[in-house]
């Protein structure tokens, strides 16, 4: 069997190198979807044509021009972190600390597909990122959405720029936030941001695109979606209370750290996602003398849409998994843990008809992992980004 | 019991003129005798400063003037706080000064004194400054004229601080380890004396011998006299204050109070003490999140007393609320209370605060006790105050209502047998 | 927790230890140890007093740390050392088929049922933090009541380097009578290694110097043990320039410690090893993968951090930096490899995974690089036990070594399990339903080991133990899985 394997991942090589073939088909042992119906196929197989995947099920019969790549692990789909900040391959280009409102900023503009840090982000089975913006100001600017191609540049990278907006509301900001801040407390940056935004809406309303705001005012229009940097039990209700009772934007609270789950009821029924991490326990801020696990607590309040991520390099990013075994370790149900490295994010940032699940017409983003794809043991076997290989274990061993 | 009869009318009195009549009589409605219990009408008989009988509805000899505050008032004893330093400012190190006194650093010009009397703080136990080892205590009367004439008791107990290091460790052994090196140069010096001694006998034969013996096995030291030496008496090296205080220590003459901030500091103060033998009292400060539970059942089989803050604290990392004064005394330890903060104001507030501890679960009388009888015992006066009982000081505090209770007045403070605050009518 | 306990009177006091034994057995040489052992074969009681202690943990899968796997035995202590391991071992102090305290003898016992659990030896951390508490100078400094030192036994970590000591991390107990804490009962071992410093020139010639003086003088006195038979009058050669402690390293008493990542650094010591003939224990050894032929040869061992990357300096063209299978391929030249994590300290700031609270986290990752897990968890128990020299008394479940076990809820190494309870010297120092931290997270079931929601439910284990690569029949249980989720 591994010597099979090896055959056929050397021939998988070749024909990289050379002409990709009519369509490639995965075959695991263990097939996790994260399809609605979290479907489990064992043995699985998944079917990549031009990008897409176009098939997922059980092994059956393939056409003959079908290359077939036997692989001893699990297939998982690859994972999705909304909070990086490795695009520009270290933690330069991440903070524009001049100004506290920076909606003109864009991350893209920093992206450098290649960067070792997006290479060893693979191995760890990361396929989409959301690089963004640090949280040292109010509005720190635009993110932007790109696949993890190391292999490729920006145009084949890119998914959306800006794919997004990045805000900072609590803690970090506070009191620093750029050179000409007058904001130093909770309410005047609540005050500075209510206030750029209620220009954009305003532009909005007049018919006009204001050049320095058109991109938040397709935030608030709804058309992009908002990630929140804040933390704590009240800078989470402060978000959420701003920007979806108020401005109903696609919002999603990032961080939530510290003893923000204990705002998780009011959240869940608020209906806003939450991107947790790279903190998932508190201690200290619960005072309860327990080892409080929030991604556990975040789910079982029936916050709706959970996912997870590492703010890399906080967390290295080619970790994020250990994000999902570690909130499983602390009390989270691990099959919930990895849809919120995979389905989760997806759906919070309206791409989940291209990512997060192995599911037919989605892109082929696909991870074999030797066992378990969020235990520390396993290794990431091969990947297969918008059904290219990106990593292969043979190659890439030292790495991760 | 014959008395004299004095014939006396009613008569005002007041703080400012201290002409309480050194034969009075108290009615009151409740006494808090601490050793005896509550009595309720209770009769204190005062003659020259001292309680010369105390009991329940005792019939008053005709003559005796009467203060008759039946059921209004509830008298206890003066308060005691055994570990102070409010009126002192000297700064300590960090060193070991067994042999210093608390006592040397009394001024008589201090407010605090008044200050705290007026409250009903009539004994005071001041420690000196510093860590390591600081020196003695000293035992004070809150009111005098001189400096030495607030002295009750000096060398009431020496300070040791304990903490789980090293250093404070080696300094308690070294300690005990001088009051060795003294007594192993005192046999030294001993033989060399008594072999001086046989020298002289043999040149000076047929002398007084059997006399001296005696002495000699006590080893009391004597003035050298250096101009007969031969016949010289035995004069034992001098004691560095050092040693002097661990020997008083060993022989019991002498108590410790130890200064410790958590329970692992209890278990190297145990290991630092080894096999040595001596009488030793805690003072545990009470801080947010004190782990100290942890060996309170330990603390409570030596039945030593624990100096600690009417307060409560967390349990740690948690929000909840621990009485830990209430579950060292609890266990078996004897608490002694003190002010949560040593000024005037923390001193106004202590009633109050024990009084919410007992709210929060401790023990009525032991939280009395805490504050009067216990602290004097701490302070080794305990023969001449600390309770309402015959042949002990009258300092007591009189209370239009229960002590213990928020918002209750003090009426007056009698110190000595002399009331020294409030407005007072025979 | 489900302690049955014996002797009469107290049989209320579920607690009721006996720690003097405990730690009067612990200071006993191993050879002590063994001829008493021999007497108690036959049977229990005649050497037995009020003062013996027993202690039993039955029914759980024992993981001795030797290779062998005792499915349903028990492990018995006496007085705080291992005095039998298998089936049908009779625990003193109980009626063995009726389960009832036995009143007649005057010894107490301890049983702990664990069935459906697992046990496995004391975790050895190589290094840690703040377990023992703040200061230098533990005897007189540690804090046994420490936080930190409960969520070291609550990893299982049961022994720790210390400065260049081997410590256990004992917790007070509190007996009836107070028994004083043992503070020398802390220590396993004093000077546990030679510190050598190669970072500089000047640093690896003075190593280098040191050494030939010393072996120079090794030399010297082994042939003056030789001639002095013949002339009794011969001096012994003088121990002038001599450093002990590089003595110490050539006779084998000490290992000689070095910090050192670069592949030159590595070399130079690995081959100054061989030279003089002592074995060098190498913390960091990040490029070790690079040259691990050459460490194995000097029969070194190493202290890895599995987790650490740094590429290699982009001026080189050789390979290096660190890799994901640098335990792996250390272990397969023969090097002993033991594991540390990324921060010694225990960490509760929230972000999880990287402190010595996840000390098996980081072994998953060699594990990840391609070490073979027996060889991971002896990266956590009998490597570092042989490194500190302290391996006669722990890093292994062995009948004479000391009874430092953990119970866990399942593989040690699986990021769901958790330490029940950790046993120092026969004695129950922590049970994670007695303590604050983690008593919520999936707390035991008091009747038998709640089934885990796993996303390898069933199959690895199986795998690892029949040695097959398919596991069939999985299949519908984890699309049930699935399905019950969504419902």
């Amino acid at each position: 069997m591994v010597v099979a394997a090896l055959c056929l991942a050397l021939g998988a090589q070749a024909a990289l190198d050379t002409a990709a073939p009519r369509a490639t088909a995965i075959v695991v042992d263990k097939l996790l979807t994260a399809n609605a119906q979290d479907e489990v196929h064992a043995p699985g197989m998944i079917v990549l044509q031009d990008g897409k995947i176009s098939y997922v099920g059980a092994p059956r019969e393939l056409a003959d021009d079908v290359e077939v790549v036997r692989l001893e692990g699990w297939a998982a789909p690859g994972f999705v972190d909304l909070h990086t900040h490795i695009h520009s391959g270290g933690f330069g280009d991440v903070n524009d600390m001049v100004h506290s409102l920076n909606p003109e900023l864009r991350a893209g503009s920093a992206l450098r597909p290649g960067n070792r840090l997006i290479e060893i982000a693979v191995a760890g089975g990361v396929t989409t990122l959301f690089g963004i913006p640090g949280s040292g100001t109010n509005i720190s600017g635009f993110g932007v959405l790109y696949k993890a191609k190391p292999q490729d540049g920006y145009v084949g990278s890119v998914v959306a720029d800006p794919g997004g907006m990045k805000v900072a509301q609590d803690s970090n900001p506070q009191g620093r936030a750029g050179d000409f801040a007058f904001g130093n407390n909770r309410a005047s940056m609540g005050w500075q941001i209510e206030d750029v935004c209620d220009r954009a809406l305003g532009a909005t309303r007049e018919g006009r695109l204001d050049p320095a705001l058109q991109n938040l005012q397709r935030v608030m229009s709804g058309e992009l979606p908002v990630i929140i940097h804040t933390a704590g039990s009240e800078g989470v209700i402060n978000t959420a209370r701003m920007w979806k009772t108020k401005y109903d934007t696609r919002c999603c609270i990032s961080h939530g750290s510290f003893d923000g789950w204990k705002v998780a009821p009011a959240i869940a029924a608020l209906d806003v996602p939450v991107n947790h991490g790279p903190r998932t326990m508190d201690f200290y801020s619960s005072r309860n003398g327990r080892i409080n696990g929030s991604a556990a607590e975040f789910v079982a309040a029936g916050v709706p849409t959970f996912s997870l991520n590492t703010d890399s390099s906080v967390m290295p990013e080619e970790e994020f998994f250990l994000q999902a075994s570690m909130s499983a370790r602390l009390g989270a149900d691990p099959y919930q843990m990895l849809r919120a490295l995979t389905i989760h994010p997806a759906q919070t940032f309206g791409i989940d008809d291209r990512v997060g699940s192995l599911e037919v017409g989605k892109d082929a983003d696909v991870v074999v992992f030797s066992g378990d794809p969020i235990d520390p043991r396993t290794r990431v076997l091969r990947v297969w980004v918008d059904g290219d290989v990106q990593y292969e274990f043979e190659r890439g061993r030292q790495r991760f | 019991m014959t008395l004299t009869t004095l014939l006396l009318a009613a008569l005002p009195l007041t703080a400012a003129q201290p002409t309480t009549p050194d034969l009075l009589a108290i009615k009151v409605g409740k006494a808090e005798t601490i050793d005896q219990g509550t009595l309720e009408h209770a009769v204190i008989l005062i003659e020259d400063g001292k309680i010369v009988m105390i009991g329940e509805d005792l019939p008053i000899e005709r003559g005796i003037p009467v203060l008759d505050r039946d059921p209004e008032w509830t008298v206890m004893p003066g308060l005691v706080n055994a570990y102070s330093r409010g009126p002192l400012d000297s700064r300590g190190g960090n060193d070991s000064t067994p042999g210093l006194r608390a006592s040397g650093e009394l001024y008589i010009g201090e407010d605090f004194y008044g200050d705290v009397l007026e409250l009903g703080v009539t004994t005071l136990g001041l420690y000196p400054a510093g860590n390591g080892i600081p020196g003695r205590a000293v035992a004070i009367r809150t009111k005098a004229d001189t400096a030495e004439g607030l002295i009750l008791r000096d060398d009431a107990y020496l300070k040791i601080r304990m903490r789980s290091s090293g250093s404070d460790k080696k300094m308690l052994k070294k300690g005990f380890e001088d009051a060795d090196g003294w007594i192993e140069k005192e046999a030294k010096a001993r033989e060399k004396w008594e072999k001086e001694q046989e020298k002289a006998k043999k040149s000076k034969k047929g002398k007084k011998d059997d006399e001296k013996e005696e002495d000699k096995s006590v080893a009391v030291p004597v003035e050298p006299s250096l101009d007969d030496e031969e016949s010289g008496d035995y004069v034992a090296p001098e004691k560095d204050p050092a040693a002097e205080a661990f020997l008083q220590l060993r022989a019991h003459e002498l108590s410790a109070l130890v200064a410790i901030g958590q329970s692992s500091d209890y278990l190297h103060l145990i290991d630092a003490i080894g096999a040595e033998e001596f009488d030793w009292d805690l003072r545990i400060p009470i801080t947010t999140e004190l782990d100290i539970f942890n060996v309170k059942r330990e603390i409570g089989l030596r039945a030593c007393r624990v100096v600690m803050e009417p307060q409560l604290s967390q349990h740690p990392n948690t929000l909840r609320l621990r009485n830990l004064p209430m579950e060292l005394a609890e266990s078996g330890a004897k608490l002694v209370l003190i002010p949560r903060d040593d000024s005037v104001v923390g001193h106004e507030a202590w009633l109050r605060n024990t009084g919410e501890m007992v709210g929060y679960g401790l023990d009525r009388d032991a939280a009395l006790r805490a504050l009067t009888l216990e602290p004097a015992e701490l302070l080794k006066v305990a023969d001449r105050l600390g309770s309402l009982t015959v042949g002990k000081d009258a300092n007591m505090i009189f209370f239009e209502g229960d002590p213990l209770e928020p918002g209750t007045r003090v009426e007056a403070v009698m110190l000595e047998g002399e009331f020294v605050t409030g407005e007072v009518k025979l | 927790m489900r302690f049955s306990n014996t002797i009469g009177a107290a049989f209320a006091a579920v607690a009721l230890f006996a720690a003097t034994p405990a730690a009067k057995a612990a200071l006993l040489s191993p050879q002590d140890e063994e001829s008493s052992d021999e007497s108690g074969e036959e049977g229990f009681g005649e050497d037995d007093g009020p003062e013996t202690h027993y202690f039993a943990v039955r029914g759980a899968d024992v993981y001795t740390g030797t290779g062998e796997v005792l499915r349903g035995a028990t492990v018995l202590a006496k007085n705080g050392r291992i005095k039998a391991i298998g089936y049908d071992v009779e625990i003193p102090g109980l009626d063995f088929q009726a389960d009832v305290p036995s009143k007649e003898r005057g010894y107490t016992a301890e049983v702990l049922d664990a069935a459906g659990y697992r046990v496995y030896p004391g975790m050895v951390a190589i290094e840690s933090s703040g377990l023992l508490g703040t200061g230098g100078d533990y005897r007189d400094s540690i804090d046994p009541f420490d936080q930190n030192m409960i969520l070291g036994l609550s990893t299982g970590i049961t022994s720790t380097g210390q400065s260049n000591a081997a410590c256990k991390l004992k917790r007070y107990i509190s007996q009836d009578p107070p028994v004083p804490y043992d503070f020398d009962g802390i220590v396993l071992r004093d000077d546990c290694y030679a510190n050598f410093s190669w970072g500089s020139g000047s640093a690896r010639r003075s190593v280098r110097e040191k050494l030939v003086r010393a072996s120079e003088y090794l030399r010297e006195y082994r042939q003056w043990q030789i001639d002095v038979k013949n002339d009794k009058e011969l001096k012994e050669p003088s121990k002038k320039g001599v450093d002990n402690s590089v003595l110490d390293v050539l006779q084998g008493n000490v290992l000689a410690k070095f910090r050192a990542d670069s592949r030159e650094d590595l070399l130079g010591i690995a081959r100054i090893a061989q030279e003089f003939g002592f074995r060098p224990a190498i913390d960091g050894c990040r490029e070790g993968w690079t040259v691990a032929a050459e460490l194995g040869r000097a029969g070194a061992f190493a202290i890895v951090t599995p987790r650490e990357r740094r590429d290699k300096s982009e001026m080189l063209v050789r390979e290096g930096g660190s890799s994901i299978e640098n335990a792996a391929i250390l272990y397969a030249a023969g090097v002993q490899v033991a594991i540390k994590p990324a921060s010694r300290g225990i960490s509760l700031g929230g972000i999880t995974g990287r402190d010595i609270m996840h000390l098996p986290v980081e072994v998953g990752f060699a594990i990840r690089g391609g070490l073979p897990e027996d060889a991971a968890i002896a990266a956590v128990t009998t490597v570092p036990a042989r490194m500190m020299g302290v391996s006669h008394r722990v890093g292994t479940l062995e009948v004479g070594k000391d009874c430092d076990l953990i119970v866990t809820d399942g593989d040690l190494l699986h990021y769901q399990t958790f330490v029940q309870w950790t046993v120092i010297d026969g004695q129950v120092v922590y049970d994670k339903q007695d303590e604050l931290y983690f008593a919520h997270i999936r707390p035991r079931a008091e009747t038998e080991v709640a089934p885990l929601r796993r996303l390898d439910a069933g199959e690895n284990e199986e795998a690892a133990e029949e040695g097959d690569s398919e596991a069939d029949g999985d299949d519908d249980k984890d699309k049930q899985n699935g399905k019950d989720e969504e419902e």
